[in-house]
């Protein structure tokens, strides 16, 4: 065999590459558009598959900033019995501790003052001829302290005379930290899952696009287009098919947001807590929608690689 | 780049079904040829390996020295880049307009749009239907549909030009319309070769004439002379003939 070294050589312009994307990406803009009805309903498809995920992360995100913010320095109540006189010396003894930042003291009058401010039933304790609610300090440990130290001093206080019950925090928090484990690891299950579904939708979209465009990839591979040319539409759309998902699930979580508002501001506000929703911001919407633009453009080229690979002139 | 040469080329398919034989062939720069025969002689599949839509069995085909057989699959569409196709069903797409349908062979080039819209009035003005750009191919007679995929095939300017039954289902006056296009081609300088089965047509029209059957050539025809490659494949197309 004579040869020549390459007698046809591939364009050397750097700019008929941006060119060809260029056209490609208004073509498949056009497509997407062209057909909005399916391009909807993939796009609420995907959104949904994203949405369950990414609202799972949010609420795992915020349960572990809940814990976070109290994490090493738990407290405990210590409820005495009525009319007990060793309310003082044991604040004394636990201020006198290592272990404690901050004891405060309510008293049983003090207990039924803020009882009467916050559930309005003043006239009905009025009536009441004791005090019917008991004294009550409340400890703080400092930072650091574990929960074996922790398990220490309750079992200090519960030995102290006087005392009724004795409620350590932790326990709650711990509940939390424990959900806080299971929403993350079901998030991770649940993003695989509903990633593959995502992937799964739009290979099944992209693959409609390719055979509905079937005679127009032949005459394109006849005429000289590379395979990575006759590929980039289907990329094109595949992305657009996951940044709109990424999109309708933005808004999904958003209404969901709106939706559990009231409830979780309730919920919260039983633990002394505020709502403050973290981590829905600019930044996990940028996350949200490269995210749902990669697991597209992976769906197209799932589906470009199957039935272009057999595609016969 | 236009010389054209096939070596000893056979194409037998997986059903044992062998469509080209042995076939050796060599084709000038800036010549026009004809292949004719029956159907099923090889016609198609000698275009088609010479597009590289196929593989031969054995054999090498040189395309300006190059044997294009053996290209790399990466390399095919830079080769296909520098050759033109008609078909006689078109290959035309029917949602786009006659612009776009010429246009497509230069985006994939990823000419300038200014350059595109040149080229492609050029093609059209050449075969006839500059005025025709913006109507879809489908409101097209079948003739005019053949000029538009003319004109995609010559709007990249290819040293070579293949042809595939391109009269297949126009009138005569109408086959020789197209055939004097090609012609036109031919003169500036354009490799052409043009698979047709209309024997009057060709004949008349003074270019080399190749006839295959049953996969082999079986005569080959020069504007000058006329001679048999091979008398014992000649007797053969007389057989199959009176078969």
């Amino acid at each position: 065999m004579r040869s020549r070294k390459d007698p046809w050589p591939r364009s050397s312009n750097p700019l008929s590459w941006w060119r060809d994307h260029y056209r490609i990406g208004k073509e498949a803009c056009h497509f997407v558009s062209a057909r909005i009805g399916t391009s909807l309903l993939v796009w609420l498809l995907v959104g949904i598959a994203l949405a369950l995920p990414a609202g799972l992360f949010l609420l795992q995100f915020n349960l572990s900033g809940m814990t976070e913010g109290w994490d090493g320095r738990p407290g405990l109540s210590v409820y005495f019995k009525l009319q007990a006189d060793g309310v003082d010396a044991l604040a004394a003894q636990l201020r006198a501790r290592d272990e404690i930042q901050l004891v405060k003291v309510t008293t049983q009058a003090e207990a039924l003052a803020e009882f009467q401010a916050n559930t309005h039933l003043a006239d009905a304790l009025a009536g009441l001829e004791t005090n019917p609610l008991p004294a009550s300090l409340r400890a703080t440990l400092v930072l650091g302290t574990t929960t074996a130290e922790l398990d220490l001093v309750a079992d200090f206080a519960r030995g102290a005379p006087g005392v009724d019950e004795v409620v350590v925090e932790k326990t709650w928090l711990e509940r939390v930290a424990d959900i806080s484990r299971v929403v993350n690891r079901l998030g991770v299950v649940l993003g695989v899952l509903f990633g593959i579904g995502a992937v799964l939708v739009t290979t099944t979209s992209v693959r409609l696009a390719i055979e509905a465009r079937l005679d127009e990839l032949r005459v394109l591979k006849l005429v000289g287009a590379s395979d990575s040319q006759i590929r980039r539409p289907f990329l094109y759309f595949g992305a657009l098919y996951g940044l709109g998902g990424g999109l309708v699930a933005a808004m999904l979580i958003s209404l969901g947001l709106v939706v559990i508002e009231t409830p979780l501001t309730n919920l919260l506000g039983s633990f002394d807590q505020d709502l403050q929703l973290a981590g829905f911001d600019p930044r996990f919407l940028a996350v949200l929608l490269g995210f749902g633009g990669i697991l597209g453009v992976s769906g197209a080229i799932l589906a470009a690689r199957q039935r272009l690979r057999s595609l016969e002139i | 780049m236009g010389r054209i040469e096939f070596h000893h080329v056979s194409r037998r398919f997986d059903n044992g079904f062998e469509a080209l034989k042995d076939v050796s062939a060599e084709f000038e720069e800036g010549s026009m040829t004809f292949l004719t025969g029956h159907s099923g002689a090889g016609k198609s599949t000698f275009l088609r390996l010479l597009l590289c839509l196929d593989r031969p069995s054995r054999g090498q085909i040189l395309v300006n020295g190059v044997n294009v057989t053996q290209l790399n699959p990466r390399r095919l569409p830079y080769y296909r880049q520098h050759l033109g196709a008609v078909f006689q069903d078109h290959h035309l797409l029917g949602h786009r307009t006659v612009y776009e349908n010429v246009a497509l062979p230069l985006r994939v080039l990823g000419m300038r749009e200014r350059d595109v819209g040149r080229r492609v009035r050029a093609a059209l003005s050449r075969v006839g239907l500059l005025e025709r750009e913006a109507l879809l191919p489908t409101t097209l007679s079948t003739g005019e549909q053949q000029r538009v995929g003319i004109a995609r095939a010559v709007v990249i300017r290819p040293k070579i030009l293949l042809a595939d039954e391109p009269t297949g289902n126009l009138d005569p006056e109408l086959s020789r319309d197209i055939m004097g296009l090609f012609e036109q081609f031919n003169q500036v300088g354009t490799t052409v070769i043009i698979a047709s089965h209309d024997r009057d047509l060709i004949e008349s029209l003074g270019h080399r004439i190749i006839e295959l059957s049953l996969g082999a050539i079986v005569r080959d025809t020069h504007p000058v002379d006329t001679h048999p490659v091979d008398p014992s494949i000649a007797g053969l197309e007389s057989n199959a003939e009176a078969g």
